[in-house]
């Protein structure tokens, strides 16, 4: 579990899977509804304009129809339907050209009106070309204007009339239509995001659950994942569980071999010593009487040695160390009533009076074993060194840490000796001759919880061991 | 004291008899659960000593079966195991104590003694009755705070009768707890034995220690507690 932690951390500096998603489809979305907008509106103003110059086509055709032309003068010979090119500045002018773009006549509509520089190099529509396009007027307005190239009854040159009319109805028009249709794609772009991250947020969702259920395994609330998956994470799931499953199997089989191991091992050294002692006790009537009692001693106290490395290596092997990540949990109540029983049952010969509080609530996260091992090593202690009382206490720390209180009325012990006691041999070897392994197991086991044991004097007279098992991460820690 | 030692390694369980019998205990032994169960049915032990890994019946299902069978002695478990575990199980199945592998034989006998003591209802290992004072850890008697010279027998008759004080107990009995199968005992030589302690114990006839019940057997017979 410790490599799948460290990758995911590795992948958690980057983007979620739901961010990517969202920078995708957003991006995808706005490019698509910009490109819809941009080609509405090019639509919409070419039908405006196209719609300009077929007005302007007709105003060209209502213009030749009143004009008439008499010795290169062009007038008009009646009152043309259209009123606007009597107002002057009414919005719609007319015009006259020659072939040499010499203006031949203008509405009076168009008297107070100057066009922009550039007017002399325009081109002249041919007879019968119609040429639409925009020109500017000396006060900056735009005009719309429609060029008709006609040859005159009677006259061998071409003219060209001309209409123009003010733009800018019809821009206004199409910026209105911009606005509205801005509008409408912006609500269609809202729209559309929220139901991306609906959809995002349901999409994901397994993946959610899943992170749930390997949380609720890690605080051991349960063994398997058992949701039921999409397809897609099927697999995914499946090879999790399998996972899970072969990890709790190897670490059973580890303990089956190593209390195994230890077994085998064990008996060979009962029969030493049992052999050594019956040496011993057996007097040997050779001169070299001492110096064979010296060397039984010897052999004794290697036979010693050698088990107490079995022993400690063993509990150190069985204690695992990742109990915190796929462990159950464990009611600390029945475990601590199992185990007074247990000891008083052995120490009955001694009459103690063993007062113990514990909540009924109360649990513990990790290997039942470890729990039964600390506890009992560090009772035994208590029961080994105590006078008459014993005192033990468990509860639930303020910061949520599981606290054990453990207290006797024995000896107690000295300042210099606490830390001896509690001496982790991180190998066996350093263990100072003749002292027990229990409270070494004990140090070991706490720590590979990352919790702490301390010794203090106890108001019973004797020795208080305080354990203290933090509480376990209960959410991944994010950033 | 009749022990039972259930123990599927050969040379251990030999050492152990050899051991026990040599510190004063009629000792049976069996290499499997099977027969250790058989033993325990059927003969009256003071206590039993069992290996928890055994082949046939493993060792918790052995005192369990023992315990069902109403076989009250003590128990003392052996264990190469050692984890707390371990120990949980087998003393919840019913045993009295447990001695971790490897062990002394000095350890064994003590916790025996220990276990024989407590069931007979006696808190520490010196027993007073009146002027006699029997130290179970030492083997010794005393009267009137003198030591008496008990010759083993005489020891283990008198240790016998005093753990079981106020009840009756047969020469059937006696004979059965006090002497190895094979020594088929004539039930005049526990008289012989009787008629001795009585001599070393209350030399002028005053005290009665040891009271004959007619037709059913002995019965130890004084107060506990310290003479006053």
């Amino acid at each position: 579990m410790a490599v799948i932690r460290g990758e995911m951390s590795a992948y958690q500096s980057r983007y979620s899977l739901r961010v990517r998603m969202l920078v995708v489809l957003g991006a995808v979305l706005l490019l698509f509804l910009g490109f819809t907008g941009i080609a509405l509106d090019r639509a919409y103003r070419n039908s405006v304009e196209g719609g300009a110059a077929e007005r302007l086509q007709i105003q060209v055709y209502l213009l030749l129809a009143a004009l008439e032309q008499e010795a290169g003068e062009f007038f008009v010979i009646e009152d043309i339907q259209e009123p606007r090119y009597a107002a002057i500045n009414s919005g719609l002018y007319g015009f006259v050209y020659d072939a040499a773009l010499t203006e031949m006549w203008r509405s009076d509509s168009a008297l107070a009106l100057s066009l922009s520089q550039g007017e002399q190099s325009r081109r002249i529509p041919e007879v019968g070309e119609a040429i639409f396009d925009t020109v500017i007027d000396s006060n900056g307005e735009r005009l719309f204007r429609f060029s008709y190239g006609i040859l005159w009854e009677g006259v061998e040159t071409p003219f060209s009339v001309s209409v123009a009319e003010l733009a800018a109805p019809y821009f206004s028009e199409i910026r209105d239509f911009r606005r509205s249709l801005g509008r409408w794609l912006g609500g269609a772009a809202a729209l559309l995001l929220i139901l991306l991250l609906v959809l995002l947020r349901w999409g994901l969702r397994p993946l959610a659950r899943l992170s749930l259920e390997l949380r609720n395994i890690e605080r051991g609330i349960s063994q398997r994942l058992t949701g039921d998956y999409p397809d897609e994470l099927w697999a995914v799931t499946e090879n999790l569980n399998r996972l899970i499953d072969s990890e709790r199997r190897q670490r059973e089989r580890y303990k089956t071999t190593l209390a195994d191991l230890a077994h085998s091992l064990k008996t060979p050294l009962s029969v030493a010593s049992g052999a050594v002692d019956t040496l011993s006790s057996s007097s040997l009537s050779a001169p070299n009487l001492e110096e064979g009692n010296a060397q039984l001693l010897v052999i004794k106290q290697a036979l010693e040695r050698m088990d107490q490395i079995v022993a400690y290596q063993l509990q150190r092997a069985v204690s695992t160390q990742n109990h915190a990540t796929l462990a159950l949990r464990v009611n600390v109540a029945t475990a601590v009533s199992e185990l007074l029983a247990v000891l008083e049952k052995v120490y009955a010969g001694r009459r103690f009076i063993v007062e113990s509080q514990c909540d009924e609530g109360l649990q513990f996260r990790g290997d039942e074993r470890d729990l039964l091992e600390v506890l009992g090593n560090t009772l035994d202690n208590a029961f080994k060194y105590g006078a008459a009382r014993i005192r033990l206490i468990a509860k639930q720390g303020d910061d949520g840490a599981l606290e054990f209180f453990i207290e006797d009325d024995g000896p107690g012990i000295s300042v210099e000796q606490r830390e001896f006691v509690l001496q982790r041999g991180a190998r066996a070897d350093t263990l100072a001759q003749g002292q027990g392994i229990g409270l070494a197991v004990v140090s070991d086991i706490m720590a590979s919880y990352q919790g702490s044991v301390t010794i203090e004097p106890s108001d019973l007279g004797g020795a208080k061991f305080v354990l203290t098992f933090p509480q376990p991460e209960t959410e991944p820690t994010r950033k | 004291m009749r022990l039972l030692i259930v123990e599927d390694e050969d040379v251990l369980r030999q050492q152990l008899e050899v051991g026990l019998t040599q510190h004063g205990f009629i000792v049976d032994s069996a290499s499997e659960g099977r027969n250790g169960l058989y033993y325990g049915t059927e003969y009256d032990y003071d206590a039993a000593i069992i290996d928890l890994g055994l082949p046939g019946i493993d060792g918790i299902d052995l005192i369990k079966q023992l315990r069902q069978a109403r076989r009250a002695f003590p128990i003392l478990i052996l264990t190469a195991r050692g984890d707390w575990h371990e120990k949980v199980k087998g003393l919840n199945a019913g045993a009295d104590d447990y001695v971790v592998k490897p062990y002394h034989l000095e350890e064994i006998v003590a916790r025996v003694n220990a276990l024989l003591r407590r069931a007979a209802g006696f808190a520490n290992s010196s027993l007073e009755f009146g002027p006699i004072q029997l130290d179970l850890s030492a083997k010794r008697v005393a009267l009137h705070e003198k030591p008496v010279d008990l010759t083993a027998y005489e020891y283990k008759l008198l240790e016998y009768l005093m753990l079981n004080a106020g009840k009756v107990v047969s020469k059937a009995q006696l004979t059965e707890h006090l002497y190895a199968q094979d020594h088929d005992r004539d039930s005049n030589v526990l008289e012989v034995f009787v008629r001795r302690l009585r001599q070393k114990l209350d030399p002028s006839q005053t005290l009665n220690p040891i009271e004959t019940v007619r037709g059913q057997g002995y019965r130890f017979d004084l107060e506990q507690g310290a003479e006053k």
